[in-house]
């Protein structure tokens, strides 16, 4: 029972250090310690008027989603390399067909111009 | 023993500077990037010293403060004056002021030295230390500020939506950018607003260096402006050789600030040692770089199709070479008999974008060159005129080519992502200081 105690003490009195701790590192290196004028971001002479925390078309998000996609597809080609001596012409039929069908994938989305650099 | 060993390497080591540029200190800040113990940096974060060299007009005081606490600690002003000693000392008391003429890289040097050393003490910001918008202990809770969307978290407004070029609804970046933005000419202030990185909205803030009362203080204490060849024809009668050098140097500076520009350091450095003393007998030293120049696949890639001004978009009145880059033979120097005996022809491109600006200056300073050269035998002199052309283009006591060029910034720039944007603008080639007060209203927006 007292031992019990005892644990539950000495977590609370290391939870109490690690937060008293964590507040002393927090304000020695506070950025807001910076004074005001240093810690303008360069424009050139001139304070932002906005927060620059803006939201902006990310361009590449659909070239980089069909990379992923189809970046995934290899990995199906890992165990087929380790059964293909054993299974021989059937494996190589199959994984063509695969890749086929992955294809098709591709020209698809070249059509509908994923692929473009806007 | 160490930490000595470190201090004397790093106050041995290039002395990082960032040049605040004031009226008629652009060359003399260009030619400090040839000195191999200064390293003239992109931005007030990588220097220890500030350089505020020329004549700053009053209004530009407070951006250049500004500029001066964005710079670490530990940090040291040096003001290379011209004129109005006492203006720099008040906008920058703890500043080392070097004359005109004076040893400014020994004393950049001296500067760093000491600092590094602890023999200086750093300066203190020039700003009060108040944050420009107080947040602490603001809303409800005290959180700071008011509010996400479209209120002011921290005390700083959002920013707030608008439609983009893909049909989204996305934030629009309302920035100022200059006057003593690294990447634009010294002195342009450019309001912009951005989404991501494309320009939606941009307009040319008052030019600090034209308005009437820059213009007295100008008078007051910077007597020397306007005696560039140049500015003197409008005068007095002015040899051709004089005349031509002058342009190619100015030419030959241009095309090195729009190299480093677009990150050619080493060719940015090649042809800025071209243009620092330069003389007739450099013909084909500059033939053989712009043959270089213009085969470099790297701008070529940056620049062409950029900022198209094609001859219909010309501003009425305006000449030099961005008109010559779009086709247009127009040159004050035709209607010159001095040039007329040279048999002077313009040179001119038909791409009208950046590249075929930056073709075209090249050209223009290797023809210049050449009629340098035939000046020389036959030295027949220019006379006084009413109209003589600059590199900018046709100058005139009215008016001046960076006066029209300003006013086609807003429209040529809207849409453009924002590396474009500056490399427009660079290729524009403005000067600022040129441009006489009376032009102001009319063009700018």
């Amino acid at each position: 029972m007292f031992a019990a105690l005892g644990t539950v003490l000495a977590v609370v009195l290391a939870a109490v250090a690690a937060l008293l701790a964590l507040r002393w590192l927090g304000s020695v290196t506070d950025p807001q310690q910076v004074p005001p004028p240093e810690a303008v971001p360069v424009l050139g002479g001139h304070p932002p008027p906005t927060h620059a925390w803006s939201r902006f078309h990310l361009r590449y998000y659909p070239m980089t989603l069909v990379f992923i996609a189809f970046e995934m597809e290899m990995m199906f080609m890992y165990p087929w390399a380790v059964v293909y001596v054993q299974e021989g012409m059937k494996a190589l039929v199959e994984m063509g067909m695969f890749l086929g069908i992955l294809s098709l994938g591709v020209l698809y989305a070249w059509r509908e111009g994923a692929l473009r650099w806007q | 023993m160490a930490v000595r060993f470190l201090t004397g390497a790093a106050a041995r080591a290039p002395v990082p500077v960032f040049p605040v540029v004031g009226g008629g200190a652009r060359d003399g800040v260009e030619e400090l990037r040839l000195c191999p113990g200064i390293d003239v940096v992109a931005s007030p974060r990588a220097a220890t010293v500030l350089l505020v060299a020329g004549w700053l007009p009053a209004a530009l005081r407070p951006a250049a403060a500004q500029v001066h606490d964005q710079l670490p600690h530990p940090r040291a002003t040096v003001c290379w004056a011209r004129g109005d000693l006492a203006a720099a000392a008040e906008t920058f008391p703890a500043a080392t002021v070097v004359p005109p003429d004076g040893d400014v890289v020994a004393v950049l040097k001296r500067v760093h030295r000491g600092l590094v050393t602890g023999e200086r003490d750093s300066e203190a910001s020039l700003l009060p230390h108040e944050p420009p918008s107080p947040w602490k202990g603001v809303g409800p809770h005290g959180q700071g500020g008011e509010g996400m969307m479209g209120g002011r978290p921290y005390g700083r407004p959002m920013p707030m939506t608008g439609p983009d070029r893909d049909g989204l609804a996305l934030d629009r970046l309302p920035l100022r950018v200059g006057p003593f933005f690294p990447a634009l000419p010294a002195g342009l202030v450019l309001d912009v607003v951005l989404q991501g990185d494309v320009v939606q909205e941009a307009s040319i803030a008052a030019n600090a260096f034209a308005d009437a009362a820059a213009a007295a203080e100008r008078a007051a204490v910077a007597p020397g402006f306007g005696d560039d060849p140049f500015r003197r024809a409008l005068r007095e009668p002015v040899g051709v050789p004089l005349l031509e050098l002058a342009r190619a140097g100015h030419h030959l500076r241009w095309a090195a600030a729009t190299l480093r520009l677009h990150g050619l350091r080493a060719a940015a450095l090649r042809t800025l040692s071209l243009a620092v003393g330069l003389t007739s007998d450099a013909l084909p030293r500059l033939a053989a770089l712009r043959r270089r120049l213009e085969r470099d696949p790297t701008l070529r890639w940056a620049t062409r199709g950029v900022g198209r001004v094609s001859a219909a978009q010309l501003p009425a009145g305006l000449g030099g070479p961005v008109a010559r880059a779009a086709g247009v033979v127009r040159d004050a120097r035709l209607d010159d008999p001095a040039y007329a005996d040279l048999g002077f022809r313009p040179v001119t491109h038909d791409g009208a974008d950046a590249w075929a600006r930056f073709r075209q200056r090249l050209g223009e300073a290797e023809q210049s060159l050449r009629l340098a050269q035939a000046a020389q035998s036959g030295a027949p002199a220019s006379v006084a005129r009413d109209r003589v052309e600059s590199p900018q283009g046709e100058l005139s006591t009215a008016s001046a080519p960076s006066g029209l060029l300003l006013g086609l910034v807003g429209d040529l720039l809207a849409g453009m992502e924002w590396g474009d944007a500056v490399a427009t603008i660079a290729s524009l080639d403005f000067d600022l200081e040129a441009q006489p007060a009376a032009q102001v209203g009319v063009t700018l927006r």
